[in-house]
């Protein structure tokens, strides 16, 4: 079964709905200084925060890759509802310190609280060191997004859009919108999008459970056909759940796009309500499509791991194809789906705008020139990530691995120094080196767990052990060190 | 007061977090079926019900000032290290 011609239509609509949403964003412009196209003017109030927080939060990687990985795993893949909630829990440590600062000093980027904690010789080579860690991890997050793009557009419009079609044509949609309209545009379209990736994996869980029977006859129809994936998991798979749960809830508060939305809340009370609802949501989201894709295995034998990312498709189209309603609500869930996943995509492109001008090649203007160098780096980044994307042989989880290994070495120069300061330059650079390291090196050699804990995790270990322990014994010149804050 | 509350949240859910991984059952035991699940999966499920609801408590409590207080302000405003 395929939506054919039906799909294309909706999806015409929806990218028409989705560029006239970037123009009201442009019209509301106030100025074009970064800080207005980056953070839409540090406006956004508690329930666009919350959707556009959500929407970004929850990616391809979410809708495509989880259930992906709860078929392959089974129910040890609750794990993913620990983890994902585990990131709320981790901003209690980031945003109450970090959104003051960033109110005082007019932050665009993460890059520019590194600028101000961390001085001396080194605190230029410490910020590129980050920026391009992150700009690395931001660019896997986007490739993984336009991998899932192509898929999702190929599935909803019956092969009529190809693949590679979906991810071109797709991304130039994206640009489009976040071009005219920046931050805005983005929230906005997250907060539709976010909505629609709700409704539609509900409406998928109900349809699963009253065609298998319920919860029950899943997990007995599972146990009978696969025990293994039913089974208490091993003390190696327990101990991943609590690296994961550790991985994911530290790296995941330093994504760029998660800490520019910390920016650009229009107050903190706005941010506390928006986190307070957060925490919900992976049991709205992340439990769902881990049922999804539990409920899959009595239903499908699929033999290759990277084919698993297409469980979601194979069951909507199972759904879609008993005509009438169940048609119609299968294609508005494949909308949500590539809703959810453009939402995700847009984010990373905008923050990659930014980081790559203000952080990488330091334009800190206020002027429209810096907001211009930011949009065409963004273009550039998406024009060079589509042909990595047209390749298709990753499967999408372990490109989060990969991204998340990076990005967890950042966790000393912000989650450490905000509340240390004890914490100086040249050590904290000398961690970050040293973790990276001792990731990439083992990644590399095709070692990405020690005992069952991410590699990633381990070598964070390593760096906040170099970083703290040569603080404590190297003295250096030009750093804060009475009022746990940054000194300017 | 909110400050106790906040804490008290924070260091139940890590309690939570710790009941949520079934480190203390034998692997690849065949489990009982609780609420529709394996019975590790339901305790898993109902600790992170329980995260959910302490978090948000948490973050309620949680000052998220828009201002720095006046020390640290004036700390700043003082400093000229860069």
């Amino acid at each position: 079964m395929n939506f054919g011609i039906v799909g294309v239509v909706a999806l015409v609509v929806y990218l028409l709905a989705l560029i006239g949403v970037a123009e009201l964003a442009r019209r509301a412009k106030q100025d074009h200084s970064p800080a207005d196209h980056f953070l839409a003017g540090r406006s956004l109030g508690a329930f666009v925060l919350f959707l556009t927080l959500y929407a970004t939060a929850y990616s391809g990687n979410s809708l495509l890759g989880y259930p992906g990985r709860a078929y392959r795993d089974g129910y040890s893949f609750v794990m993913a509802t620990g983890f994902m909630m585990s990131i709320i829990v981790v901003f209690h440590a980031l945003v109450p310190k970090l959104r003051p600062l960033s109110v005082r000093h007019h932050f665009v980027t993460p890059g520019d609280y590194v600028r101000l904690r961390f001085s001396g010789p080194w605190a230029k080579t410490l910020r590129l060191v980050i920026a391009v860690l992150m700009t690395l991890a931001l660019a896997n997050f986007l490739l993984a997004q336009l991998k899932a793009m192509g898929d999702v557009a190929s599935v909803v419009t019956g092969g009529i859009v190809p693949y590679e079609a979906g991810v071109i044509g797709l991304a130039c949609v994206i640009l489009f919108y976040e071009t005219r309209g920046g931050m805005r545009a983005v929230a906005w379209t997250d907060a539709a999008q976010g909505i629609a990736m709700l409704v539609g994996l509900m409406a998928l869980l109900v349809w699963l459970l009253g065609e298998s029977g319920g919860l029950e006859a899943i997990t007995r129809a599972v146990a009978e056909k696969a025990p293994e994936k039913v089974a208490t998991p091993s003390a190696r798979m327990n101990a991943n759940w609590f690296s994961s749960i550790a991985l994911m809830g530290l790296a995941s508060v330093l994504y760029p796009q998660a800490i520019q939305r910390v920016f650009a809340a229009e107050s903190g009370h706005a941010l506390r309500r928006s986190f307070a609802g957060m925490t919900f949501m992976p049991l709205a989201t992340t439990l769902i499509v881990t049922l999804i894709g539990v409920a899959a295995i009595a239903r499908f034998d699929i033999e290759s791991a990277v084919d698993t990312d297409g469980v979601v498709p194979m069951l909507l189209a199972e759904w879609g194809a008993a005509g009438g309603f169940a048609t119609a609500a299968a294609l508005i869930v494949f909308l949500g789906a590539l809703s959810a996943i453009m939402s995700t995509a847009d984010s990373c492109l905008l923050s990659l705008g930014s980081l790559l001008s203000r952080d990488l090649l330091g334009a800190e203007g206020t002027d429209a020139a810096a907001t211009r160098l930011g949009k065409r780096l963004a273009a550039v980044v998406l024009l060079a990530t589509i042909p990595f994307a047209l390749a298709r042989e990753l499967t999408l989880w372990r490109l989060i691995e990969l991204k998340m290994e990076l990005l967890v070495q950042c966790v000393p120069a912000f989650l450490i120094a905000l509340h240390w300061p004890g914490l100086k330059t040249g050590p904290a650079l000398s961690g970050i080196v040293a973790g990276t390291l001792f990731s990439v090196t083992l990644t590399f050699s095709d070692v990405t767990r020690l005992g069952g804990v991410h590699v990633g995790l381990v070598g964070c270990g390593v760096n906040i052990v170099v970083a703290c322990l040569l603080s404590l014994l190297v003295r250096e010149r030009a750093d804060p060190a009475s009022s746990g804050q940054p000194k300017c | 007061m909110n400050g106790t509350v906040r804490r008290v949240c924070l260091a139940l859910i890590g309690v939570l977090y710790v009941v949520s991984v079934p480190w203390y059952r034998e692997g690849g035991e065949a489990p009982a079926i609780w609420l529709g699940l394996p019975d590790w999966v339901a305790v898993s499920v109902l600790c992170y019900v329980g995260v959910a609801i302490l978090n948000a408590f948490a973050w309620t409590a949680t000052e998220v000032d828009d201002e720095l207080p006046e020390d640290e302000a004036s700390s700043l405003d003082g400093g000229t290290q860069r």
